[in-house]
């Protein structure tokens, strides 16, 4: 070959090798990556794996053909001003356009199939007997659980037991938000006036993330939750610890927490059971989440903080700080009296 | 016919120069449009490109709080409404389409100049509407998709979504008389012998991309309507509580927005498909079939809209059938690739700053399609979308794509459009610097999705992995920003110092580089007779394969300059000042609704409307049958015959929506009033009236044509009394309704049947005004005998808004009953 | 598409005649006539108690037919190039494509069915 184009050539072949060498920095650069979606622990986001195992395989087969193919046309079987010769005419060969319809055809027939077979297949109509139902209902910003069978109601963090079938049906209570668990179970737009679903079944214990991938205003990036898969004894435990009465604490700051929980607004909002009551509608009691084992809680405020006292300080002294466009208001607590709120809250294991 | 520019010599000026800046207002040359349309949008492409290095400057960090949360959330809305609506459209359709389209098949202009003007000056204005909000503050911030009910006033109470309401209402007119004005020339006004499949192939492309705006932006304009009526009346079209849904928006948000995606990339392909064969000395592989594939993908694209919804809950049926349709459009796109690459090679190839970008199009659009093809698989969709790796898929396709694409057609067309060439040194570091920043901002977003981070987020947690490879985008992104700048003072530079180029600086194969550069105001001398495809490298080489390496037959640059006598006979459409008034009137009307101000509303629209009815009268020859247009027209039709049936084809998709919308919320209506308060008799009698109006009207035009103007002009005002009587009616209807307690917003029935039967009685209006403007023509013997056109056109939109009427008295009307088909 | 271009320079009288094949004010009428017949014969089946079950069809029948005649007719489709009928047949086609798969998806299919 000659050496034409010597320049041409030498940045591009830079260009590509910069290129591959981010490709793979990229796989390689290290994690945890928490929101991962190549770390299947359900039935549901193993199909889909395997799918995009597939997808991608496939995919980089076509780009290394058009790369080689590019790389043939314009450094190999072309010529540049000045060289002898005539250049090529060809402009049509019904063979070669045959070829690069049908193949591709092929491939996508090859994507096409096991893609509707996985829709149908994590799709289900109905569900085995066992199915555990939990109900998610999306707020800005933050996200409620509630598992009727069991009687538990929960915000930011959902338990699930493993190796059952768990029936996610979802709403929203304002505008259409996305439930997104990339380990578990992938995700789904939760609509006002309407109930989604997801059908799963996780295999591995472990707390997982998860985020809202629905733009819904302005604290959209502040709307996170966390997925517990237990085991299944740890999870009737935890089912027995939700249902327990909140602690009732008799002295010191919670105690005192308490007193200024019965004279402060919360309630209007925030529910404990037995504590402060809420109306039957739903209206009452229920436009923040229910905080009758809030202490039990690993983060708060949409998961966007860990449940410590200093944090719930944070929190309840100016929300909109902590979470711009918050609904809840600042109530204008400060000193002793947060710090007593704080403490009975946090005592509510 | 018009006046010619005054003290210029017309066979030796060139269109850039006379006129002063009066003479820019009121142009309706097309290349000076298409200048203005250029500029505008580079200003814009950097005002767009600036909001990007702030959302970067945001993410460069986790926790980061250089913007605030409701700044980001609009500077990333307005990020994407100015690149896809004031960056990438106008370039494409505004500036190049403008430009090019009749020089490449060979006119002296479009069909329609005023209304070409109109289209830029709305643009603008449009333009400036959506931007308000760096003014007054407010932009908008519900993302360049705004879903609802985001957008409604309970979540977005401020005047945000207005900006973004009435800005994309007033631009989609802009766009889809720019559409309908592209479609008529390209259709009817291509020199003799020019066939459809001896087009440049950038006219295929510019072709199909007009027909999927006409077809695609009513759509949108319903769903932004019904926003408008939600937020400005009161009503739930988006609303749960009254039985709506949400997911109404986001159907007819991407039924518009899938083909939108490819209006912006069909121009992109026409480029490439121009630039690679000449820099490679061969003619464009597999022509037929690359025709084919941009209807095929075209077509396509009008069934692929639900794989933007893959995540919403549609059910397996239809995530199936989205799914399948967005694989298969995915064949003819690869047909594209394959063939390009089948173009190069074996070429004699020069490596110009346009073919160095071309060459990028093709790899960088190939790994945004392949991204795509995962996204169409729904399940695999359901980890990806929403994340960053869409962010990746799309930019790849529309900046990698579609920009560089346009980025190669400036360097290329450049010397044609201004007789100078760009500094190809500084193009050659601008192409580099593009590409290795280019990749390195967005190749690693793939890496961003597959990790979860979630789209459209002001900032992020600074445990989850992400922080390496946002700080490195950003600072990519701050390079590549950089590398703008460059481009940016090429053009400038360039324009005013630039090498000398000749009418044929590249030895190109097309029609538009067989006139000087820059290009005289009346385009070619003699309309040119075409005979082959690379119709201009036939002539200079003999044959379409011909490598050009030979001798010249003919030496454009040795030509000599065109006699007066020769130039004599030329006839210039002469400026108008109405385009740029009426655009500045729909602007009021905008403004006024922003504000709240009514009474500026209806100056607005009355303003309007006469300059409409006054710019109608402008030419003499309005009326008057064109046999001249007429018989040098390349399918022997009127220009102004098509463009009324392409408007009546827009029409459709319009009235399609509002009543798809009535049949799918009718079953949801919670309460009364219902169908039942619908007035069978009352209606029937109207419907009479509306088809015997029709009657009417043909035997007005029949009037005319047997040059019977009495009879002609009796019969016109009679259909507008028939129109009135029918208006009558309706005002009757609804007045009754109104007593009965059925109000706009009463419940879904209420919003659906009062909007789209009030729209339906809005174009009786205009019906009946443009029936009277009429007959007051004819009374004065303003109308043509032969054809009596004028009277034609105005019977064909009569006719048609009759039709629509047949259509909703038989499903709203008489199919009251009927609650669920 | 078509390669009569230079025909067209003297064509204008070709087509002229071609366009002046206009019907006259008689066959407009008996168009009238039966449009009125028509609508008759929908507000007919609309009253019909016995004709109910059949509201759907019949209505879409009757409702295409005087759709075709005020398209060919007074629109003047049947004597026009066909490039007009083509010109409005594609978005009549897209139109009910749409307004049929927004029904299907609404009605029919998904969550939001119903």
């Amino acid at each position: 070959m000659k050496p034409r184009n010597i320049k041409l050539k030498r940045a591009s072949f830079m260009a590509a090798f910069l290129a591959m060498a981010g490709s793979l920095a990229g796989c390689a650069s290290g994690g945890p990556y928490p929101l991962d979606t190549l770390s299947p622990k359900s039935d549901l986001t193993r199909s889909i794996l395997s799918l995009f195992k597939e997808v991608t395989i496939l995919d980089s087969i076509v780009l290394v053909v058009v790369i080689i193919a590019m790389i043939g046309a314009i450094f190999v079987y072309s010529s540049r001003e000045g060289d002898p010769g005539e250049p090529s005419a060809m402009h049509s060969d019904v063979t070669l356009e045959m070829l690069w319809t049908v193949i591709p055809a092929l491939i996508l027939v090859a994507i096409t199939v096991p893609t509707v077979h996985t829709i149908i297949r994590t799709q289900p109509e109905t569900w085995p007997a066992e199915t555990l139902e939990v109900k998610v209902i999306a707020h800005q910003w933050w996200w409620e659980f509630q598992y009727p069978s069991l009687g538990v109601i929960t915000a930011d963090e959902v338990h699930i037991p493993a190796d059952r079938t768990i029936h996610f049906a979802m709403t929203s209570k304002d505008v259409i938000h996305s439930f997104f668990m990339p380990s578990v179970g992938g995700k789904r737009d939760v609509v006002p006036g309407q109930e989604n679903q997801i059908t799963l079944k996780a295999d591995t214990p472990g707390e997982y993330y998860g985020q809202c991938t629905e733009f819904c205003g302005t604290s959209h990036a502040n709307m996170r939750f966390r997925v517990f898969v237990d085991t299944p004894a740890d999870f009737d435990k935890w089912v027995a610890h939700q249902n327990e009465p909140p602690v009732k604490p008799t002295e010191g700051a919670a105690a005192a927490g308490a007193k200024i929980w019965a004279d402060a607004p919360c309630a209007i909002c925030h529910t404990i059971k037995g504590v402060s009551g809420f109306s039957k509608d739903y209206t009452y009691g229920f436009r923040g989440p229910d905080l009758t084992h809030f202490g039990s809680r690993g983060t708060m405020a949409g998961s966007i903080l860990k449940n410590t006292p200093e944090n719930v300080a944070l929190w309840i002294k100016n929300p909109d700080a902590v979470k711009p466009g918050a609904n809840m208001p600042t109530l204008g607590l400060d000193g002793a009296d947060l710090n007593n709120l704080v403490a009975y809250l946090e005592s509510l294991k | 016919m018009a006046a010619q520019p005054k003290a210029l010599h017309l066979e030796q000026a060139n269109y850039l120069e006379g006129g002063g800046i009066y003479g820019w207002l009121t142009t309706i040359d097309h290349k000076r449009i298409a200048v203005l349309y250029g500029i505008s949008a580079l200003v814009l492409m950097a005002l767009g490109g600036t909001e990007a290095m702030l959302v970067r400057a945001q993410l460069i960090v986790p926790n980061n709080h250089f913007l605030s949360a409701d700044f980001y959330n609009q500077i990333f809305t307005m990020h994407g409404l100015t690149m896809i609506f004031l960056v990438l459209m106008p370039l494409e359709t505004g500036f190049f389409g403008n430009f090019l389209i009749p020089l490449q098949i060979g006119a002296r202009d479009v069909a329609f100049p005023r209304l070409n003007a109109l289209s830029y000056w709305i643009f603008l204005l449009g333009a400036i509407a959506l931007n308000l909000g760096w003014i007054f503050g407010g932009l908008p911030n519900g993302g360049w998709f705004g879903y609802a009910n985001l957008t409604e006033r309970a979540y977005a109470p401020g005047i945000n979504i207005d900006y973004y309401d009435i800005g994309l209402l007033i631009l989609g007119v802009s766009s889809v008389m720019s559409a309908l004005n592209f479609f008529v020339t390209i259709v009817n006004m291509r020199a003799p012998g020019m066939t459809f499949m001896r087009m440049p192939m950038f006219i295929w492309a510019l072709l199909v991309t007009v027909i999927l705006i006409l077809l695609a932006f009513p759509a949108l304009t319903v769903g932004l309507i019904f926003l408008f009526a939600d937020r400005y009346f009161g009503s739930h079209f988006y609303e749960v509580i009254a039985g709506a849904t949400p997911m109404l928006w986001q159907h007819l948000f991407w039924i518009f927005g899938h083909p939108e995606v490819y209006i912006m990339a069909l121009p992109a392909f026409g480029m490439i498909s121009e630039v690679l064969p000449v820099f490679s000395r061969k003619p464009l592989f597999g022509y037929p079939m690359m025709a084919y594939s941009i209807i095929l993908i075209a077509f396509l694209s009008y069934g692929v809209w639900g794989h933007h919804m893959f995540a919403t809950g549609m059910g397996p049926v239809a995530d199936s059938a989205f799914a399948i349709t967005s694989m298969l459009i995915a064949i003819p796109t690869g047909v594209k690739v394959f063939s390009w690459i089948a173009t190069v090679w074996g070429g004699r190839l020069r490596f110009t700053t346009a073919m160095l970008f071309a060459l990028g199009f093709i790899l960088e659009f190939t790994i945004g399609g392949l991204s795509g093809i995962m996204h169409a698989s729904a399940p695999i969709d359901l980890e990806q979308t929403d994340s960053y790796f869409i962010v990746a898929h799309f930019h790849y396709v529309l900046f990698g794509g579609v920009l560089m694409a346009i980025l190669a057609a400036f360097y290329y067309y450049f010397p044609k459009i201004c007789g100078r060439f760009m500094n190809e040194t500084v193009g050659k570091w601008h192409f580099w610097l593009t590409t290795i920043f280019f990749n390195c901002t967005f190749f690693p977003m793939h890496f961003l999705g597959e990790w979860g981070m979630p789209r459209r987020i002001y900032t992020y947690a600074p445990d989850m992995g992400w922080n390496f490879w946002n700080k490195f985008e950003s600072i990519s992104a701050f390079c590549l920003g950089a590398s703008f700048l460059l481009f940016f003072a090429n053009i400038a530079w360039s324009w005013f110092n630039g090498e000398h180029a000749g009418a044929d600086p590249w030895d190109a194969r097309t029609l538009e580089w067989s006139i000087p550069s820059p290009p005289p105001i009346y385009n070619f001398v003699k309309v040119p007779v075409v005979h082959s495809r690379d119709a201009f490298w036939v002539e200079k080489y003999g044959d379409v394969e011909a490598s050009g390496l030979g001798e010249k037959r003919v030496n454009v640059e040795f030509l000599p300059p065109a006699s007066p006598e020769e130039v004599a006979g030329i006839h210039i459409p002469a400026a108008s000042l109405y385009p740029i008034l009426m655009a500045g009137a729909i602007f009021l009307a905008g403004l006024g609704m922003l504000v709240g101000w009514f009474r500026l509303v209806f100056m607005g629209l009355g303003l309007l409307a006469f300059c409409a009815i006054a710019m109608s009268f402008e030419y003499r020859e309005w009326g008057e049958d064109n046999p001249h247009q007429v018989s040098e027209s390349f399918l022997g039709l009127d220009n102004r015959k098509l463009g009324v049936w392409s408007f009546i084809g827009s029409e459709c998709v319009f009235f399609a929506s509002l009543i798809s919308t009535f049949m799918v919320y009718k079953s949801r209506s919670i309460g009364v009033p219902d169908a039942q308060i619908l007035n069978i008799p009352l209606t029937s009698f109207s419907t009479f009236i509306l088809l015997m109006s029709s009657l009417l009207m043909v035997l007005a035009l029949a009037g005319f044509q047997r040059n019977n103007r009495f009879w002609g002009t009796f019969w016109l005002f009679g259909t507008a009394v028939f129109g009135l009587i029918f208006l009558g009616g309706q005002v009757y209807e609804f007045g009754s309704f109104y007593h009965e307690g059925m109000l706009y917003n009463s419940n879904l029935f209420s919003q659906c049947f009062y909007t789209l039967v009030g729209f339906h009685g809005f174009h009786v209006f205009i019906g009946v005004v443009w029936l009277i403007t009429v007959a007051i023509a004819g009374m004065k013997g303003k109308i043509g005998s032969k054809r009596a056109l004028s009277v034609e056109l105005c019977g064909l939109y009569w006719h048609f808004v009759d039709i629509v009427w047949v259509v909703i008295f038989t499903l709203i009307y008489l199919m009251r009953t009927i609650n669920r088909a | 598409m078509s390669d009569h271009a230079i025909e067209h320079g003297h064509g204008v009288h070709a087509h002229a005649i071609t366009e002046d094949h206009h019907p006259g004010a008689a066959v407009y009428l008996l168009v009238a006539v039966v449009l009125i017949v028509l609508t008759a014969m929908e507000i007919g089946v609309f009253y019909a108690p016995f004709l109910q079950a059949w509201l759907v069809p019949l209505l879409i029948i009757l409702a295409v037919l005087k759709f075709i005649l005020v398209a060919g007719f007074y629109m003047h489709l049947k004597y026009d190039s066909s490039v007009f009928t083509t010109l409005f047949a594609f978005p009549l086609l897209l139109a009910m494509m749409i307004c049929g798969s927004l029904m299907l998806l609404f009605l029919y299919l998904g969550h939001h069915a119903g």
